[in-house]
Protein backbone atom coordinates (compact mmCIF):
# COMPACT_ATOMS: atom_id res chain seq x y z
CA UNK A 1 0.00 0.00 0.00
CA UNK A 2 2.29 3.21 -1.43
CA UNK A 3 1.41 6.04 0.26
CA UNK A 4 0.86 7.52 -3.02
CA UNK A 5 -2.77 9.84 -2.73
CA UNK A 6 -4.85 8.56 -5.01
CA UNK A 7 -8.52 9.60 -4.36
CA UNK A 8 -11.37 7.25 -4.73
CA UNK A 9 -13.77 9.75 -4.64
CA UNK A 10 -12.91 9.93 -8.18
CA UNK A 11 -15.28 7.62 -10.04
CA UNK A 12 -13.72 5.75 -13.56
CA UNK A 13 -17.27 6.54 -14.90
CA UNK A 14 -19.62 8.41 -15.05
CA UNK A 15 -22.37 5.54 -15.46
CA UNK A 16 -23.04 3.17 -12.24
CA UNK A 17 -23.38 0.45 -14.80
CA UNK A 18 -22.36 -0.60 -18.50
CA UNK A 19 -24.87 -0.92 -20.95
CA UNK A 20 -26.59 -4.92 -20.53
CA UNK A 21 -24.94 -6.22 -23.82
CA UNK A 22 -21.64 -4.97 -22.49
CA UNK A 23 -22.34 -6.71 -19.52
CA UNK A 24 -23.19 -9.89 -20.69
CA UNK A 25 -20.28 -9.35 -23.04
CA UNK A 26 -17.85 -9.23 -19.74
CA UNK A 27 -19.54 -11.49 -17.93
CA UNK A 28 -19.28 -14.14 -21.23
CA UNK A 29 -15.08 -13.24 -21.17
CA UNK A 30 -14.76 -13.86 -17.91
CA UNK A 31 -15.93 -17.46 -18.26
CA UNK A 32 -13.83 -17.86 -21.85
CA UNK A 33 -10.92 -16.73 -20.38
CA UNK A 34 -11.74 -19.79 -17.37
CA UNK A 35 -12.66 -22.31 -19.67
CA UNK A 36 -9.03 -21.29 -21.57
CA UNK A 37 -7.51 -21.53 -17.89
CA UNK A 38 -8.69 -25.21 -17.10
CA UNK A 39 -7.25 -26.79 -20.68
CA UNK A 40 -8.48 -30.35 -19.07
CA UNK A 41 -12.21 -29.15 -19.39
CA UNK A 42 -11.73 -27.56 -22.84
CA UNK A 43 -9.44 -30.86 -23.73
CA UNK A 44 -12.51 -33.54 -22.27
CA UNK A 45 -15.34 -31.61 -23.83
CA UNK A 46 -13.52 -32.21 -27.41
CA UNK A 47 -12.36 -35.51 -27.18
CA UNK A 48 -15.82 -36.58 -25.76
CA UNK A 49 -17.67 -36.47 -28.83
CA UNK A 50 -14.73 -38.24 -30.67
CA UNK A 51 -14.97 -41.36 -28.64
CA UNK A 52 -18.53 -41.74 -29.28
CA UNK A 53 -18.36 -41.74 -32.85
CA UNK A 54 -15.80 -44.32 -32.60
CA UNK A 55 -17.57 -46.22 -29.95
CA UNK A 56 -21.29 -46.38 -31.00
CA UNK A 57 -20.02 -46.35 -34.62
CA UNK A 58 -18.44 -49.59 -34.05
CA UNK A 59 -20.66 -51.11 -31.68
CA UNK A 60 -24.23 -50.00 -33.21
CA UNK A 61 -22.59 -51.38 -36.58
CA UNK A 62 -24.41 -54.54 -36.93
CA UNK A 63 -28.08 -52.35 -36.80
CA UNK A 64 -27.79 -51.61 -40.61
CA UNK A 65 -28.46 -55.25 -41.24
CA UNK A 66 -31.14 -55.25 -39.36
CA UNK A 67 -34.52 -55.03 -41.54
CA UNK A 68 -36.45 -52.02 -41.23
CA UNK A 69 -33.19 -49.59 -40.29
CA UNK A 70 -33.44 -47.94 -43.98
CA UNK A 71 -30.17 -46.24 -44.01
CA UNK A 72 -27.32 -47.11 -45.67
CA UNK A 73 -24.59 -46.34 -43.28
CA UNK A 74 -25.23 -46.02 -39.59
CA UNK A 75 -22.03 -43.58 -39.47
CA UNK A 76 -24.13 -40.97 -41.65
CA UNK A 77 -27.11 -42.11 -39.25
CA UNK A 78 -25.03 -41.80 -35.90
CA UNK A 79 -23.25 -37.90 -36.49
CA UNK A 80 -26.69 -36.13 -35.59
CA UNK A 81 -27.51 -38.20 -32.79
CA UNK A 82 -23.81 -37.70 -31.62
CA UNK A 83 -23.96 -34.09 -32.19
CA UNK A 84 -27.08 -33.64 -30.15
CA UNK A 85 -26.01 -36.44 -27.33
CA UNK A 86 -23.04 -34.35 -27.23
CA UNK A 87 -24.62 -30.80 -26.36
CA UNK A 88 -26.80 -32.97 -23.12
CA UNK A 89 -23.71 -34.29 -21.76
CA UNK A 90 -21.74 -31.11 -22.08
CA UNK A 91 -25.07 -28.79 -20.82
CA UNK A 92 -25.29 -31.23 -18.14
CA UNK A 93 -22.76 -29.38 -16.76
CA UNK A 94 -23.24 -25.87 -17.36
CA UNK A 95 -24.13 -24.72 -14.10
CA UNK A 96 -21.08 -25.59 -11.89
CA UNK A 97 -19.47 -22.79 -12.58
CA UNK A 98 -22.38 -20.98 -10.53
CA UNK A 99 -22.13 -23.38 -7.63
CA UNK A 100 -18.00 -22.13 -7.68
CA UNK A 101 -18.81 -18.63 -7.79
CA UNK A 102 -21.50 -18.94 -4.73
CA UNK A 103 -18.60 -21.05 -2.77
CA UNK A 104 -16.11 -18.70 -3.54
CA UNK A 105 -17.87 -15.52 -2.55
CA UNK A 106 -17.63 -14.05 -6.16
CA UNK A 107 -21.31 -14.39 -6.53
CA UNK A 108 -21.77 -12.62 -3.15
CA UNK A 109 -19.90 -9.96 -4.62
CA UNK A 110 -21.26 -9.64 -8.21
CA UNK A 111 -24.93 -9.93 -6.17
CA UNK A 112 -24.15 -6.51 -4.33
CA UNK A 113 -23.09 -4.90 -6.93
CA UNK A 114 -25.49 -3.25 -9.73
CA UNK A 115 -24.74 -6.13 -12.16
CA UNK A 116 -28.24 -7.39 -13.88
CA UNK A 117 -28.88 -10.52 -13.04
CA UNK A 118 -29.69 -11.34 -16.43
CA UNK A 119 -26.84 -10.75 -17.77
CA UNK A 120 -25.05 -12.81 -15.44
CA UNK A 121 -26.97 -15.92 -16.55
CA UNK A 122 -26.68 -14.69 -20.43
CA UNK A 123 -23.02 -14.05 -20.33
CA UNK A 124 -22.56 -17.38 -19.08
CA UNK A 125 -24.76 -18.80 -21.55
CA UNK A 126 -22.66 -17.31 -24.64
CA UNK A 127 -20.15 -19.29 -23.51
CA UNK A 128 -21.28 -22.07 -23.19
CA UNK A 129 -22.85 -21.96 -26.70
CA UNK A 130 -19.51 -20.97 -28.01
CA UNK A 131 -18.03 -24.23 -26.64
CA UNK A 132 -21.04 -25.97 -27.97
CA UNK A 133 -20.39 -24.47 -31.12
CA UNK A 134 -17.14 -25.43 -31.32
CA UNK A 135 -17.73 -29.01 -30.59
CA UNK A 136 -20.36 -29.30 -32.83
CA UNK A 137 -18.02 -28.16 -35.57
CA UNK A 138 -15.20 -30.62 -34.66
CA UNK A 139 -17.26 -33.42 -34.85
CA UNK A 140 -18.75 -33.08 -38.18
CA UNK A 141 -15.37 -32.71 -39.22
CA UNK A 142 -14.16 -36.01 -37.89
CA UNK A 143 -17.67 -37.51 -38.81
CA UNK A 144 -17.06 -36.95 -42.31
CA UNK A 145 -13.20 -37.86 -41.99
CA UNK A 146 -14.38 -41.46 -40.21
CA UNK A 147 -16.57 -41.49 -43.39
CA UNK A 148 -20.18 -40.30 -42.57
CA UNK A 149 -21.58 -38.48 -45.61
CA UNK A 150 -23.34 -34.71 -45.03
CA UNK A 151 -25.93 -34.79 -48.18
CA UNK A 152 -27.76 -31.29 -47.14
CA UNK A 153 -24.10 -29.46 -47.76
CA UNK A 154 -23.16 -26.57 -46.24
CA UNK A 155 -26.62 -25.42 -45.71
CA UNK A 156 -27.41 -28.74 -44.27
CA UNK A 157 -24.87 -28.60 -41.88
CA UNK A 158 -25.36 -25.00 -40.44
CA UNK A 159 -28.90 -25.61 -39.60
CA UNK A 160 -27.65 -28.68 -37.87
CA UNK A 161 -25.50 -26.64 -36.02
CA UNK A 162 -28.31 -23.83 -35.03
CA UNK A 163 -30.57 -26.82 -34.08
CA UNK A 164 -27.75 -28.23 -31.73
CA UNK A 165 -27.18 -24.95 -30.22
CA UNK A 166 -30.82 -24.22 -29.50
CA UNK A 167 -30.82 -27.64 -27.73
CA UNK A 168 -27.44 -26.72 -26.04
CA UNK A 169 -29.61 -23.78 -24.58
CA UNK A 170 -32.20 -25.31 -23.00
CA UNK A 171 -30.43 -28.02 -21.51
CA UNK A 172 -27.12 -25.50 -20.03
CA UNK A 173 -29.77 -23.12 -18.74
CA UNK A 174 -31.85 -26.18 -17.13
CA UNK A 175 -28.46 -26.91 -15.62
CA UNK A 176 -27.95 -23.80 -14.27
CA UNK A 177 -31.42 -23.00 -12.93
CA UNK A 178 -30.86 -26.70 -10.94
CA UNK A 179 -27.51 -25.43 -9.74
CA UNK A 180 -28.34 -21.88 -8.57
CA UNK A 181 -31.54 -24.04 -6.93
CA UNK A 182 -29.51 -26.98 -5.11
CA UNK A 183 -26.31 -25.01 -4.73
CA UNK A 184 -24.48 -28.00 -4.79
CA UNK A 185 -22.18 -29.79 -7.00
CA UNK A 186 -23.12 -33.79 -6.10
CA UNK A 187 -26.64 -32.98 -6.35
CA UNK A 188 -26.19 -31.01 -10.12
CA UNK A 189 -24.13 -34.03 -11.27
CA UNK A 190 -26.47 -36.41 -9.47
CA UNK A 191 -29.54 -34.72 -11.24
CA UNK A 192 -28.48 -34.31 -14.61
CA UNK A 193 -27.45 -37.76 -14.85
CA UNK A 194 -30.49 -39.00 -13.63
CA UNK A 195 -32.12 -37.48 -16.52
CA UNK A 196 -29.53 -37.63 -19.46
CA UNK A 197 -28.86 -41.13 -19.57
CA UNK A 198 -32.62 -42.42 -19.90
CA UNK A 199 -33.11 -39.04 -22.22
CA UNK A 200 -30.29 -40.38 -24.36
CA UNK A 201 -31.98 -43.91 -24.38
CA UNK A 202 -35.11 -42.41 -24.82
CA UNK A 203 -34.50 -40.52 -28.44
CA UNK A 204 -33.75 -41.41 -32.00
CA UNK A 205 -30.60 -40.27 -31.52
CA UNK A 206 -29.07 -43.66 -31.30
CA UNK A 207 -31.82 -45.91 -33.25
CA UNK A 208 -33.86 -45.17 -35.97
CA UNK A 209 -37.86 -45.05 -34.61
CA UNK A 210 -38.83 -48.08 -36.36
CA UNK A 211 -36.40 -50.04 -34.55
CA UNK A 212 -37.22 -49.02 -31.01
CA UNK A 213 -40.34 -50.60 -28.71
CA UNK A 214 -43.72 -49.29 -29.05
CA UNK A 215 -43.53 -47.46 -25.66
CA UNK A 216 -40.05 -46.20 -26.05
CA UNK A 217 -41.14 -44.82 -29.33
CA UNK A 218 -44.26 -42.91 -27.50
CA UNK A 219 -42.04 -41.32 -25.29
CA UNK A 220 -39.52 -40.47 -27.68
CA UNK A 221 -42.21 -37.67 -29.85
CA UNK A 222 -41.69 -35.70 -26.63
CA UNK A 223 -38.59 -35.76 -26.02
CA UNK A 224 -36.27 -32.61 -26.97
CA UNK A 225 -33.33 -34.31 -28.10
CA UNK A 226 -35.47 -36.69 -30.88
CA UNK A 227 -37.01 -33.19 -32.19
CA UNK A 228 -33.14 -31.91 -32.88
CA UNK A 229 -31.84 -35.17 -33.77
CA UNK A 230 -34.87 -35.60 -35.93
CA UNK A 231 -34.40 -31.84 -37.39
CA UNK A 232 -30.46 -32.12 -38.14
CA UNK A 233 -30.95 -35.30 -39.70
CA UNK A 234 -33.40 -34.39 -42.25
CA UNK A 235 -31.02 -30.72 -42.89
CA UNK A 236 -28.17 -33.16 -43.61
CA UNK A 237 -29.81 -35.73 -45.69
CA UNK A 238 -30.77 -35.31 -49.68
CA UNK A 239 -33.84 -34.21 -49.23
CA UNK A 240 -34.81 -31.45 -46.47
CA UNK A 241 -38.22 -32.20 -45.14
CA UNK A 242 -38.92 -28.24 -44.62
CA UNK A 243 -42.01 -28.91 -42.13
CA UNK A 244 -40.15 -30.88 -39.43
CA UNK A 245 -37.33 -28.92 -39.53
CA UNK A 246 -40.09 -25.77 -38.94
CA UNK A 247 -42.30 -27.48 -36.22
CA UNK A 248 -39.23 -29.08 -34.35
CA UNK A 249 -36.99 -25.60 -34.73
CA UNK A 250 -40.23 -23.54 -33.04
CA UNK A 251 -40.36 -26.08 -30.02
CA UNK A 252 -36.52 -26.20 -29.19
CA UNK A 253 -37.06 -22.16 -29.55
CA UNK A 254 -39.72 -22.51 -27.61
CA UNK A 255 -37.95 -24.68 -24.76
CA UNK A 256 -34.76 -22.79 -25.19
CA UNK A 257 -36.55 -19.33 -24.25
CA UNK A 258 -38.40 -21.15 -21.27
CA UNK A 259 -35.70 -22.82 -19.93
CA UNK A 260 -33.66 -19.36 -20.19
CA UNK A 261 -36.12 -17.52 -18.56
CA UNK A 262 -36.22 -20.63 -15.72
CA UNK A 263 -32.78 -19.71 -15.43
CA UNK A 264 -33.10 -15.68 -14.56
CA UNK A 265 -35.77 -16.82 -11.75
CA UNK A 266 -33.71 -19.11 -10.36
CA UNK A 267 -30.93 -16.39 -10.22
CA UNK A 268 -33.02 -13.98 -8.44
CA UNK A 269 -34.49 -16.53 -6.17
CA UNK A 270 -31.16 -17.60 -5.26
CA UNK A 271 -30.66 -14.11 -4.00
CA UNK A 272 -34.19 -13.65 -2.44
CA UNK A 273 -33.21 -17.16 -0.35
CA UNK A 274 -29.72 -15.72 1.29
CA UNK B 1 -20.87 15.75 9.77
CA UNK B 2 -23.34 15.44 7.37
CA UNK B 3 -27.45 15.33 8.53
CA UNK B 4 -27.94 12.77 6.51
CA UNK B 5 -26.46 9.33 7.82
CA UNK B 6 -24.31 6.83 6.03
CA UNK B 7 -26.56 3.95 7.58
CA UNK B 8 -29.94 4.16 8.95
CA UNK B 9 -30.93 0.90 10.16
CA UNK B 10 -34.26 0.10 12.28
CA UNK B 11 -35.79 -2.76 13.77
CA UNK B 12 -33.77 -5.36 11.76
CA UNK B 13 -35.15 -8.90 11.63
CA UNK B 14 -33.38 -11.34 9.88
CA UNK B 15 -34.76 -15.46 10.15
CA UNK B 16 -33.15 -18.41 8.82
CA UNK B 17 -35.62 -21.07 8.23
CA UNK B 18 -34.31 -24.14 10.74
CA UNK B 19 -34.30 -26.61 8.42
CA UNK B 20 -35.45 -30.24 9.51
CA UNK B 21 -37.96 -29.41 11.91
CA UNK B 22 -36.05 -27.62 13.90
CA UNK B 23 -37.11 -23.99 15.11
CA UNK B 24 -35.96 -20.86 12.77
CA UNK B 25 -32.66 -19.30 13.27
CA UNK B 26 -33.05 -15.59 14.17
CA UNK B 27 -29.97 -13.73 13.01
CA UNK B 28 -30.85 -10.75 13.67
CA UNK B 29 -33.17 -9.74 16.60
CA UNK B 30 -34.77 -6.20 16.36
CA UNK B 31 -31.25 -4.43 15.92
CA UNK B 32 -30.80 -0.66 15.13
CA UNK B 33 -27.46 1.15 13.59
CA UNK B 34 -26.70 4.64 12.93
CA UNK B 35 -23.38 5.57 11.60
CA UNK B 36 -22.78 9.25 10.69
CA UNK B 37 -21.28 10.22 7.42
CA UNK B 38 -17.78 10.01 7.19
CA UNK B 39 -16.85 7.97 9.44
CA UNK B 40 -15.45 4.38 10.64
CA UNK B 41 -17.27 2.30 12.42
CA UNK B 42 -16.94 -0.84 14.12
CA UNK B 43 -19.58 -3.64 14.62
CA UNK B 44 -17.52 -6.43 17.18
CA UNK B 45 -19.36 -9.27 18.86
CA UNK B 46 -19.11 -13.12 19.21
CA UNK B 47 -19.13 -15.73 16.18
CA UNK B 48 -22.53 -16.15 15.69
CA UNK B 49 -23.73 -12.54 16.75
CA UNK B 50 -25.06 -11.49 13.41
CA UNK B 51 -22.58 -9.15 11.69
CA UNK B 52 -22.23 -11.10 8.93
CA UNK B 53 -25.95 -10.79 8.38
CA UNK B 54 -26.11 -7.30 9.58
CA UNK B 55 -23.85 -6.18 6.70
CA UNK B 56 -25.68 -9.03 3.74
CA UNK B 57 -28.61 -6.74 4.58
CA UNK B 58 -27.26 -3.57 4.30
CA UNK B 59 -25.67 -4.04 0.83
CA UNK B 60 -28.54 -5.29 -0.51
CA UNK B 61 -27.47 -9.34 -0.59
CA UNK B 62 -30.39 -10.49 1.81
CA UNK B 63 -33.37 -8.93 2.52
CA UNK B 64 -34.33 -8.11 6.16
CA UNK B 65 -37.14 -10.48 7.27
CA UNK B 66 -38.61 -6.84 8.77
CA UNK B 67 -37.19 -3.54 9.37
CA UNK B 68 -36.05 -0.96 7.49
CA UNK B 69 -32.30 0.04 6.34
CA UNK B 70 -31.48 3.46 4.59
CA UNK B 71 -27.65 3.20 2.50
CA UNK B 72 -26.28 6.27 1.27
CA UNK B 73 -29.96 7.89 1.64
CA UNK B 74 -31.32 5.35 -0.49
CA UNK B 75 -34.05 2.49 0.76
CA UNK B 76 -32.05 -1.18 0.61
CA UNK B 77 -35.25 -2.79 0.10
CA UNK B 78 -37.20 -0.59 -2.74
CA UNK B 79 -34.30 1.20 -4.17
CA UNK B 80 -31.50 -1.61 -3.82
CA UNK B 81 -29.82 -0.30 -7.14
CA UNK B 82 -29.06 2.79 -6.32
CA UNK B 83 -27.76 1.61 -3.08
CA UNK B 84 -25.37 -1.02 -4.78
CA UNK B 85 -23.94 2.00 -6.95
CA UNK B 86 -23.04 3.84 -4.16
CA UNK B 87 -21.44 0.62 -2.11
CA UNK B 88 -18.40 -1.53 -2.24
CA UNK B 89 -18.27 -4.53 -0.01
CA UNK B 90 -15.53 -6.89 0.50
CA UNK B 91 -17.66 -10.03 2.06
CA UNK B 92 -16.06 -12.49 4.86
CA UNK B 93 -15.26 -14.81 2.07
CA UNK B 94 -13.06 -13.95 -1.03
CA UNK B 95 -14.96 -12.17 -3.89
CA UNK B 96 -11.96 -12.75 -7.10
CA UNK B 97 -12.39 -15.22 -9.44
CA UNK B 98 -9.37 -17.52 -8.93
CA UNK B 99 -8.68 -18.26 -12.41
CA UNK B 100 -8.02 -14.73 -13.41
CA UNK B 101 -5.26 -12.01 -12.33
CA UNK B 102 -5.81 -9.11 -9.72
CA UNK B 103 -5.15 -6.88 -12.73
CA UNK B 104 -7.84 -8.73 -14.78
CA UNK B 105 -10.34 -9.03 -11.72
CA UNK B 106 -10.27 -5.15 -10.66
CA UNK B 107 -10.42 -4.75 -14.94
CA UNK B 108 -13.72 -6.44 -15.27
CA UNK B 109 -14.87 -5.04 -11.61
CA UNK B 110 -14.95 -1.73 -13.22
CA UNK B 111 -15.91 -1.70 -16.66
CA UNK B 112 -18.79 -3.97 -15.18
CA UNK B 113 -19.89 -1.08 -13.26
CA UNK B 114 -19.72 1.33 -16.40
CA UNK B 115 -15.91 2.26 -16.84
CA UNK B 116 -14.59 2.17 -20.30
CA UNK B 117 -11.42 0.33 -21.54
CA UNK B 118 -8.55 2.33 -20.59
CA UNK B 119 -10.53 3.81 -17.73
CA UNK B 120 -10.89 1.03 -16.29
CA UNK B 121 -6.84 0.01 -16.65
CA UNK B 122 -6.13 3.09 -15.17
CA UNK B 123 -8.24 2.41 -11.87
CA UNK B 124 -6.80 -1.18 -11.57
CA UNK B 125 -3.30 0.38 -11.71
CA UNK B 126 -4.41 2.94 -9.54
CA UNK B 127 -5.49 0.18 -7.01
CA UNK B 128 -3.29 -2.09 -7.52
CA UNK B 129 -0.36 0.51 -6.55
CA UNK B 130 -2.92 1.51 -3.47
CA UNK B 131 -2.82 -1.84 -2.33
CA UNK B 132 0.94 -2.63 -2.61
CA UNK B 133 -0.06 -5.53 -5.27
CA UNK B 134 1.63 -4.79 -8.43
CA UNK B 135 4.28 -7.66 -7.82
CA UNK B 136 1.19 -9.92 -7.94
CA UNK B 137 -0.67 -8.30 -10.40
CA UNK B 138 -0.15 -10.89 -12.97
CA UNK B 139 -0.52 -14.18 -11.29
CA UNK B 140 -3.22 -16.35 -10.87
CA UNK B 141 -5.36 -15.02 -7.76
CA UNK B 142 -5.36 -18.67 -7.34
CA UNK B 143 -2.19 -19.22 -6.71
CA UNK B 144 -1.52 -16.30 -4.30
CA UNK B 145 -1.35 -15.97 -0.47
CA UNK B 146 -4.34 -15.52 1.82
CA UNK B 147 -3.88 -11.92 2.78
CA UNK B 148 -3.03 -10.91 -0.55
CA UNK B 149 -6.10 -12.28 -1.89
CA UNK B 150 -7.31 -9.81 0.76
CA UNK B 151 -5.98 -7.02 -0.12
CA UNK B 152 -7.32 -7.45 -3.78
CA UNK B 153 -10.68 -8.03 -2.47
CA UNK B 154 -10.10 -4.63 -0.48
CA UNK B 155 -9.31 -2.97 -3.92
CA UNK B 156 -12.25 -4.78 -5.34
CA UNK B 157 -14.70 -2.97 -3.03
CA UNK B 158 -12.87 0.57 -4.11
CA UNK B 159 -13.10 -0.28 -7.86
CA UNK B 160 -16.13 2.31 -7.88
CA UNK B 161 -15.37 5.10 -5.59
CA UNK B 162 -18.24 3.70 -2.98
CA UNK B 163 -19.71 6.01 -0.64
CA UNK B 164 -20.07 3.84 2.13
CA UNK B 165 -17.72 0.36 1.78
CA UNK B 166 -18.45 -2.47 3.75
CA UNK B 167 -15.59 -4.22 5.12
CA UNK B 168 -16.28 -7.89 6.83
CA UNK B 169 -13.38 -8.74 8.55
CA UNK B 170 -10.52 -7.47 6.00
CA UNK B 171 -7.85 -7.81 8.22
CA UNK B 172 -8.38 -11.56 8.97
CA UNK B 173 -4.98 -13.72 7.92
CA UNK B 174 -3.02 -10.27 7.24
CA UNK B 175 0.81 -9.76 8.51
CA UNK B 176 1.31 -6.87 10.85
CA UNK B 177 3.07 -5.05 8.80
CA UNK B 178 0.15 -5.73 6.32
CA UNK B 179 -2.44 -5.11 8.37
CA UNK B 180 -0.62 -1.43 9.75
CA UNK B 181 -0.61 -0.13 6.05
CA UNK B 182 -4.42 -1.47 5.77
CA UNK B 183 -5.47 0.74 8.88
CA UNK B 184 -3.86 3.26 7.45
CA UNK B 185 -5.67 3.04 3.82
CA UNK B 186 -9.32 2.99 6.07
CA UNK B 187 -8.18 5.99 8.17
CA UNK B 188 -7.22 7.80 4.80
CA UNK B 189 -10.24 6.66 2.86
CA UNK B 190 -12.85 8.41 5.66
CA UNK B 191 -10.35 11.36 6.33
CA UNK B 192 -9.16 11.97 2.47
CA UNK B 193 -12.25 10.66 0.44
CA UNK B 194 -14.92 10.62 2.91
CA UNK B 195 -16.12 7.20 2.48
CA UNK B 196 -17.63 6.01 5.13
CA UNK B 197 -16.86 2.54 6.51
CA UNK B 198 -18.39 0.06 8.30
CA UNK B 199 -16.34 -2.65 9.49
CA UNK B 200 -16.53 -5.68 11.28
CA UNK B 201 -14.01 -7.46 13.52
CA UNK B 202 -12.44 -9.75 15.81
CA UNK B 203 -9.95 -7.65 16.69
CA UNK B 204 -10.35 -5.30 19.61
CA UNK B 205 -6.90 -3.25 19.20
CA UNK B 206 -8.20 -2.32 15.41
CA UNK B 207 -11.80 -1.43 16.53
CA UNK B 208 -10.33 0.72 19.02
CA UNK B 209 -7.28 2.20 16.66
CA UNK B 210 -9.89 2.46 13.68
CA UNK B 211 -13.29 3.55 14.49
CA UNK B 212 -14.89 6.45 15.53
CA UNK B 213 -17.59 4.23 16.90
CA UNK B 214 -18.45 0.97 17.32
CA UNK B 215 -21.33 -0.93 18.17
CA UNK B 216 -21.02 -4.14 20.26
CA UNK B 217 -23.59 -6.79 18.60
CA UNK B 218 -24.34 -9.80 20.62
CA UNK B 219 -27.55 -12.54 19.83
CA UNK B 220 -28.86 -10.70 16.70
CA UNK B 221 -29.08 -7.08 18.54
CA UNK B 222 -27.31 -4.09 19.25
CA UNK B 223 -25.94 -4.30 23.46
CA UNK B 224 -23.80 -1.02 23.30
CA UNK B 225 -23.01 1.31 20.67
CA UNK B 226 -20.83 4.53 20.94
CA UNK B 227 -17.28 5.71 20.73
CA UNK B 228 -14.02 3.62 22.61
CA UNK B 229 -14.00 6.25 24.71
CA UNK B 230 -17.15 6.73 25.81
CA UNK B 231 -17.69 3.09 26.07
CA UNK B 232 -14.76 2.67 28.20
CA UNK B 233 -15.79 5.77 30.50
CA UNK B 234 -19.39 3.84 30.94
CA UNK B 235 -18.25 0.99 32.93
CA UNK B 236 -15.19 2.41 33.95
CA UNK B 237 -13.21 -0.03 31.92
CA UNK B 238 -9.50 0.88 30.70
CA UNK B 239 -9.56 -1.09 27.75
CA UNK B 240 -12.23 -1.86 24.67
CA UNK B 241 -12.10 -5.39 26.11
CA UNK B 242 -13.21 -4.88 29.20
CA UNK B 243 -16.24 -3.15 27.15
CA UNK B 244 -16.57 -6.03 24.93
CA UNK B 245 -16.73 -8.31 27.52
CA UNK B 246 -19.02 -6.50 30.30
CA UNK B 247 -21.66 -6.28 27.20
CA UNK B 248 -21.09 -9.66 24.88
CA UNK B 249 -18.87 -11.71 27.15
CA UNK B 250 -19.75 -15.08 28.04
CA UNK B 251 -19.79 -15.75 31.62
CA UNK B 252 -17.30 -18.79 31.73
CA UNK B 253 -15.40 -16.42 29.37
CA UNK B 254 -14.91 -13.51 31.44
CA UNK B 255 -13.64 -15.93 34.25
CA UNK B 256 -11.14 -17.54 31.87
CA UNK B 257 -9.34 -13.84 30.54
CA UNK B 258 -9.45 -12.42 33.91
N1 LIG C 1 -27.69 -18.87 5.27
C1 LIG C 1 -27.95 -19.14 6.55
N2 LIG C 1 -28.83 -20.09 6.89
C2 LIG C 1 -29.12 -20.36 8.18
N3 LIG C 1 -28.56 -19.71 9.21
C3 LIG C 1 -27.68 -18.74 8.95
C4 LIG C 1 -27.32 -18.40 7.62
N4 LIG C 1 -26.41 -17.41 7.66
C5 LIG C 1 -26.20 -17.15 8.96
N5 LIG C 1 -26.97 -17.94 9.75
C6 LIG C 1 -27.02 -17.91 11.23
O1 LIG C 1 -27.26 -16.60 11.65
C7 LIG C 1 -26.52 -16.30 12.82
C8 LIG C 1 -25.66 -15.07 12.58
O2 LIG C 1 -24.64 -15.37 11.64
P1 LIG C 1 -23.59 -14.30 11.13
O3 LIG C 1 -22.85 -14.93 10.01
O4 LIG C 1 -24.28 -13.02 10.87
O5 LIG C 1 -22.64 -14.15 12.39
P2 LIG C 1 -21.32 -13.30 12.56
O6 LIG C 1 -21.57 -12.35 13.66
O7 LIG C 1 -20.89 -12.74 11.26
O8 LIG C 1 -20.29 -14.41 13.05
P3 LIG C 1 -18.71 -14.58 12.75
O9 LIG C 1 -18.01 -13.71 13.73
O10 LIG C 1 -18.47 -16.01 13.06
O11 LIG C 1 -18.45 -14.22 11.33
C9 LIG C 1 -25.73 -17.55 13.14
O12 LIG C 1 -26.45 -18.27 14.12
C10 LIG C 1 -25.70 -18.31 11.85
O13 LIG C 1 -25.66 -19.69 12.09
MG1 LIG D 1 -19.26 -13.00 10.03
Amino acid sequence: MSAAPVSVSAPPAAAARAPWPVQAGLVARRWIVDGFRLPWGLGVSVIQPVVWIVLFGNVFKAVTQVPGFGHTSYLTFLVPGILMMTMLYSGAWAGTGFIDDIRSGVMDRLLSSPVSRSALVAGQLVQQLLLSLIQGVVLLLIGWAAGARYAGGPTGMAIALVASLLLAAAFCSVSAAVALTARDQTALIGISTLVVLPATFLSTALMPVALLPHWVQATARYNPLTWATELARTAMSPSIDGRVVLTRGLLLLALAAVTYAWSVAAMRNYQRSL
Amino acid sequence: MSPTPAVEATGLVKTYPGGRGRPPVRALDGLDLTVPAGTVHGLLGPNGAGKTTTTKVLTTLSTASSGTARVAGHDVSREADAVRRAIGYVSQGTGADPLLTPRENLVMAARLRGAGRSAASERAEELLGRMGLHDEAGRRTGTLSGGTRRKLDVALGLVDAPRVLFLDEPTTGLDPEARASMWQEIRALAADDEVTVLLTTHYLEEADRLADAVSIIDHGRVVATGSPAALKAEIGGASLEDVYLHHAGRAWDAEAIR
